[in-house]
């Protein structure tokens, strides 16, 4: 087996979280004190777009470039939002992260917040993670305490303070527009661009909003360097390693910081332990529940989010839901869209009446009353709903429509036995 | 300007419109439901999908969610667009009830209609329908969640258009709910427009609830005369009454909506207790009999004593042709009057503002919200005119400054600075902010009069400590806009605050500012009223006069001074003195009840009228209907009801105006429309601002502004300055300021069951810290001694508002009527605590 280096989990321990002693042991708040002396918050933002740093939201959006986007005579006060609302169904990466090593992500938003030149600091949370909630409270006040938040942080001139919001706990506050609205007070609907949040955010001022796992990629970007950084990927068009989520059908669920553009073959059979016995690979989901379906002619595909876009596919978050010849993927389907329908937060058509209608049209089929007009319908609908408010909709779909492309056949045994015929 | 290609046809539009505004433009209407013009663009509901072909979008997009640039071509009939938007229907009627028979909406339903012109004609959908729990939103809105497509209108409308916050969105996904938080009485007084916006039948109209589909009803413009705004609106009636009211669209006026009062104040009109048939001292006879007895005791009265034994009272809710036939025949006769207002005060403030009103600075309500900052003195909008308040609101939220100088408790439903001073200190206040926001340099280069005039304005000195900060706040603020509107009140100011009013706009004039200048008016048609007011007797010299036995006989062309004279116990002896009392009316007044003759007359809608707004605004209502009594009432409850005869039951009501004409000289009734063009002509001839009045159906949709002011070039009376107001009332005194309230004050809509319900107990409101010194808490019951008599009225002690101030509402639950003049003050000792 392979030892990649470890790089976000260096510190990870099987009972405890790092301590601000130990994460400076290996080499942390280095990136920041060096960025803070010697770098202008330019000079972070090229850094940062140098190593092609991808948000590891699902997005991909190149965190260097929306630092960026922040106006050089933009208002202030500026916000740093850091998204640790993590309800993608399968991921998991964000709360090992904050448990194992939460000074990371701390300084991770410094960073991001000084290159945005933000004043405030807010860890957007969900309210299933209470404890990785008071973790963070808890090593935010450490930080102060030690210098690295509050006023002139370092004696560098540079000031930032860091709040931890609860969520109210819906999957669409995970999305930059809504989120904001939800901080804000208000319901958390998407709210499309223009103006984008980077130009008017939270309160009408810049705000800049990144994923746990982007954060705490940037002081080891600050530290090490871009080349550094890219030269951790695999693959030429990837950059940095990814945490892995590994869960399904295999012997060790789990997350597994590996290189960007490692094989899919090499995640499941080495780090995870191969399939469970008795399993075969029938597909995966690579990135969570919005991403589609990765039938077995993709088992050897490299992990990236190039690679995967080249063949119509999402790398999302990078939670790996693997699915054997035994799981009827009609009620896996089913299983998401039911999530889906739930999570919808009511803003348009499409998705707050659209996603119920496949639901039922999915209970239909797994229950042995499909019709043949099913298919069809699906495929227009799930085309029609990427026409909807946001991209909460097109995601929800995705498993539908790889559904109807990969596995038809398994559709139609469903309609032409009349029952489902795992069961 | 950007020029872009739908269907084929190319348009050219100015940055920022929308495509689909662009396709409209073009007569094509793409459909909609959460687009609404007022409202904005939000892209919710997906159904306006186009294909963009060209340009910088392309492939299916929301047609209310794009600008038009340069360049694009777009398809409306584009097949995957169009099957995208047969799917949002589909989407949308998974849930929809088919209760289409049972639904009020169900006729004019947008639901229905792009149902049907999208061809979702099969239902596929096999699962169940969702279903909520509805709500009780009070007397006005019947709500129907079932029905609902989830368009966000309402609140968005709610909310964000008006300012109010306890309806809204709750839940999410497909169980999203739009209510309020519980069941209760909807706190805004615009919750009518809730059931015009929606697209299909969550609110509709309650009171009219199961009455008629809409292709049941005679729709007709009409006008809203519930205040001097003369907001748009439509009438509907069906079996001969009017059942409903809604909001039609202006551009200048009201634009999209009206308020509560508006949509529900016509309940006079159609209430069974309305005089239908003429009397002589209370017993029913034929109208020719009653007019035939008013000409022969007038004869008599008139031999015996005189013409000028004869007086009348006409009022500001006739429309000009009723006010104007008073006036001649007045003129014709040598009878006394005709007086319009209750109080000489009153009359000369109106009067003063009318003729103020430079053409140059009269705005319309829809000006009025694109200006940037607004100084109201003496007027609370959203008890005397609501829909100003909305208007306001707007003009708010495009990031204008609102300022008001007022006494009483203020309430708006937006961020504004409220300088709670007395009446006698408004002038004062008025002033130093103006003085405060133009530029001395400016203003020295404007001319002598307008220096003189800065000179001996006061300047923020004057400011109370406690309110320096705020005023001097709002005086940088005002100095900042540069689209300023000035908003006067007409009823608690002094006499000399319309004039100030006035000559503070041309002061901001003078300072390179563009000037709007807004008054308020107390009734519909003071405006004409005033423009038809001479030096004839005030109403308190008839009283006068009927006092000493010269005036005898007194003629009230719909007025009801038992219901707005403030010296009740004055006018009941009075009345009690003459010899003869004719009253024309349309709802049942006190003082038909006093009347030896009564000659029933007809409403706005049933005989029309012109009307002219607080703005200059001329506009006319035509008829709504026919008039009669209403099926409902007529049949007794009997079906089908049954009257034998070949007129309307219930007809003999007529225009007051050509009532006013059969006294005047006997004739036999000529037809309507012929004693309507030769009062036009007379108005035209004699009335000197008002031009030539063209037929109803000739008049502009947004009616024409009359030019009222009398010509004066701007003047700056610095004599206003200089005699301020001396205080004129003890000191140590409470003065007590009667005051409108949106429900229960409002004399036609006081009429109203729906209104009724919503009506607040009355109340005396005074600052907390006069509650204090006179040892009451917030809701003691008190008694106040006034000059006619006692008022027993609950306190409410406000924190905004005046001290050294009592304001009641004229409310029609309230003695307030015994005030023998104004302004009125009490004493602390007239103030008791009355013990239950």
């Amino acid at each position: 087996m392979m030892n990649y280096p470890q790089v976000l989990f260096k510190n990870r321990k099987p009972d405890r979280i790092a301590t601000l002693e130990e994460y400076r042991q290996s080499g942390g708040y280095e990136g920041l004190g060096d960025a803070l002396s010697k770098a202008s918050h330019k000079d972070v933002q090229q850094v940062l777009l140098d190593a092609v740093l991808l948000g590891r939201g699902g997005a991909a959006f190149p965190a260097g470039r929306k630092l960026m986007t922040v106006a050089d005579d933009a208002p202030h006060p500026r916000y740093i939002v850091c998204n640790a609302d993590e309800m993608e169904p399968g991921t998991f990466k964000d709360r090992v992260l904050i448990h194992a090593d939460p000074h990371m992500l701390i300084e991770g938003m410094i960073i991001a917040g000084y290159g945005a030149q933000a004043e405030k600091g807010i860890i957007f949370i969900r309210p299933e993670y209470e404890s990785a909630a008071r973790i963070l409270e808890r090593e935010i006040k450490i930080a102060k305490e030690a210098g690295y938040l509050g006023k002139n942080i370092l004696g560098n001139g540079y000031s930032l303070d860091i709040v931890v919001h609860r969520s109210a706990g819906r999957y669409i506050c995970g999305e930059v527009t809504a989120q904001l609205n939800a901080l804000m007070g208000k319901r958390a609907n998407p709210q499309q661009p223009p103006p984008y949040p980077t130009e008017k955010g939270l309160w009408e001022r810049p705000t800049v909003l990144q994923n746990v796992e982007t954060l705490a990629c940037m002081p080891h970007i600050l530290r090490n360097g871009p080349e550094w950084f890219k030269n951790l990927a695999l693959t030429e068009t990837g950059a940095g390693t990814k945490i892995f989520c590994a869960s399904g059908k295999i012997n060790s669920p789990g997350c597994y910081e590996l290189p960007m553009g490692i094989r899919l073959s090499e995640i499941i059979e080495v780090h995870a332990g191969g399939m469970v016995e008795g399993s075969e690979y029938k597909a995966c989901l690579p990135g969570g529940a919005s991403t589609r379906f990765l039938p077995r002619e993709f088992y050897d595909i490299e992990m990236d989010f190039d690679t995967l876009r080249n063949v119509g596919h999402r790398l999302g978050t990078g939670a790996i839901m693997v699915f054997d010849q035994k799981t009827c993927l009609v009620a896996a389907t089913l299983n998401l869209v039911e999530f889906f329908a739930r999570e919808s937060c009511g803003w348009c058509t499409p998705c707050r009446e659209g996603l119920p209608y496949i639901r039922d049209l999915l209970r239909r089929l797994e229950e042995g009353e499909g019709e043949e007009e099913y298919i069809p319908m699906l495929q227009q609908m799930s085309k029609h709903l990427w026409s909807s408010y946001c991209a909460f909709a097109p995601g929800a779909v995705s498993p539908v429509e790889s559904l109807i492309t990969y596995f038809e056949d398994e559709v139609r045994e469903h309609i032409s036995q009349k029952k489902c015929p795992f069961k | 300007m950007p020029k872009i290609i739908i269907d084929n046809h190319e348009i050219e539009v100015p940055e920022g419109t929308k495509v689909i505004e662009a396709a409209e433009q073009l007569g094509i209407m793409i459909p909609r439901f959460c687009y609404h013009p007022a409202l904005g663009s939000v892209g919710a509901c997906r159904v306006c999908a186009v294909k963009f072909l060209e340009g910088p979008f392309k492939g299916v997009q929301m047609s209310c969610m794009i600008d038009v640039k340069d360049g694009m071509i777009v398809s409306t009939t584009d097949e995957e667009a169009v099957e995208f938007r047969q799917y949002v229907i589909e989407w949308l009627m998974l849930n929809h009830p088919h209760d289409c028979p049972v639904c009020d909406e169900g006729g004019h339903c947008l639901l229905q209609d792009m149902t049907i012109s999208g061809g979702h004609g099969m239902r596929r959908y096999l699962g169940l329908k969702r279903t909520y729990r509805d709500q009780y939103l009070g007397p006005l809105v019947q709500h129907e969640m079932n029905r609902c497509i989830h368009c966000y209108r309402c609140s968005r409308f709610y909310q964000e258009f008006a300012g109010y916050f306890d309806l809204g969105v709750m839940q999410s996904a497909n169980r999203t709910y739009f209510g309020r938080f519980k069941d209760g009485i909807l706190e805004s007084p615009f919750t009518g427009n809730l059931s015009d916006i929606c697209p299909t039948g969550v609110y509709t109209d309650r009171p009219s609830r199961f009455f008629g589909r809409r292709w049941d009803y005679q729709r007709s413009p009409s006008l809203c005369i519930n205040c001097s705004l003369g907001c748009h609106t439509t009438a509907s009636a069906r079996y001969r009454e009017v059942v409903r009211q809604e909001a039609r669209y202006s551009e200048a006026v009201n634009g999209y909506f009206i308020c509560d009062r508006g949509r529900h104040g016509f309940h006079y009109a159609r209430n069974e207790t309305r005089p239908r048939r003429a009397l002589i001292e209370g017993r029913e006879v034929s109208t020719e009999e009653a007019i035939r007895a008013a000409r022969e005791k007038l004869a008599e009265l008139v031999k015996s004593a005189g013409p000028d034994s004869i007086a009348c009272l006409g009022s500001g809710r006739s429309g000009l042709e009723t006010q104007a036939m008073l006036k001649q025949l007045c003129q014709e006769k040598g009878w006394q009057g005709p007086s319009y207002f209750m109080d000489k005060s009153l009359a000369g403030k109106v009067k003063t503002a009318v003729s103020r009103l430079d053409p140059e600075l009269a705005v319309s309500l829809h000006q009025l919200e694109g200006s940037d900052a607004i100084i109201v003195v003496g007027a609370d909008p959203i008890n005397e005119a609501p829909m100003l308040a909305l208007a306001m609101r707007q003009a708010q939220r495009h990031g204008g400054k609102i300022a008001v100088v007022d006494p009483r408790p203020i309430f708006l439903p937006f961020d504004f600075t409220h300088l709670p001073v007395r009446p006698d200190e408004i002038n004062l206040y008025l002033s130093a902010l103006i003085k405060g926001a133009v530029d001395p340099q400016l203003i020295a280069e404007a001319g002598k009069g307008a220096a003189e005039f800065y000179q001996v304005s006061p300047s923020l000195e004057i400011v109370a400590d406690s309110l320096q900060e705020k005023a001097s706040i709002l005086a940088q603020e005002l100095r900042a806009g540069q689209k300023v509107v000035i908003v006067c009140g007409t009823q608690i100011v002094r006499e000399t605050t319309p004039a100030l009013a006035a000559d503070h706009a041309q002061l901001l004039r003078a300072a390179k500012k563009q000037v709007g200048l807004f008054y308020l008016l107390p009734q519909a048609n003071s405006f004409g009223a005033s423009l038809l007011t001479g030096d004839e007797v005030s109403f308190s010299e008839i009283l006068e006069g009927i006092e000493d036995g010269r005036v005898k006989s007194l003629i009230l062309a719909e007025n009801d001074p038992f219901y707005n004279f403030h010296d009740r116990q004055r006018l009941d002896l009075a009345i009690e003195k003459l010899d003869l009392l004719v009253v024309l009316d349309y709802f049942e007044s006190a003082a038909v009840k006093k009347a030896q003759v009564f000659l029933p007359t007809s409403t706005l809608y049933e005989g029309g009228g012109i009307f002219i707004n607080q703005e200059g605004r001329l506009q006319a209502a035509p008829k709504a209907y026919l008039g009669g009594i209403s099926i409902a009432q007529i049949g007794g409850g009997n079906h089908p009801p049954r009257v034998y005869g070949r007129d309307i039951p219930g007809g003999e009501v007529r225009a007051a105006h050509q009532f006013l004409t059969q006294i005047s000289n006997g004739d036999q009734i000529e037809d309507d429309d012929h004693t309507q063009r030769s009062l036009l002509r007379w108005i035209a001839d004699n009335i000197t601002p008002l031009p030539e009045i063209p037929p109803f159906d000739e008049l502009a949709e947004n009616g024409m502004r009359i030019s009222s002011s009398d010509n004066t070039p701007p003047y700056f009376a610095v004599k206003w300055q200089e005699e301020k107001d001396k205080g004129n009332g003890l000191e140590d005194s409470l003065e007590i300021i009667l005051t409108d309230w949106t429900f229960g004050t409002e004399e036609l809509s006081s009429f109203s069951p729906p209104l009724r319900k919503l009506e607040r107990s009355p109340c005396a409101s005074m600052h907390t810290k006069d509650a204090a010194r006179l040892g009451l808490d917030h809701g003691d019951k008190v008694k106040i001694k006034l000059d006619e008599g006692d008022v027993e009225v609950d306190v409410c002690a406000e924190e905004n508002m005046a001290s050294g101030a009592i304001v009641l509402p004229r409310h029609r639950l309230l003695e307030w009527q015994k005030i023998k003049s104004f302004p009125k003050f009490v004493s602390y000792e007239d103030v008791k605590k009355v013990s239950t």
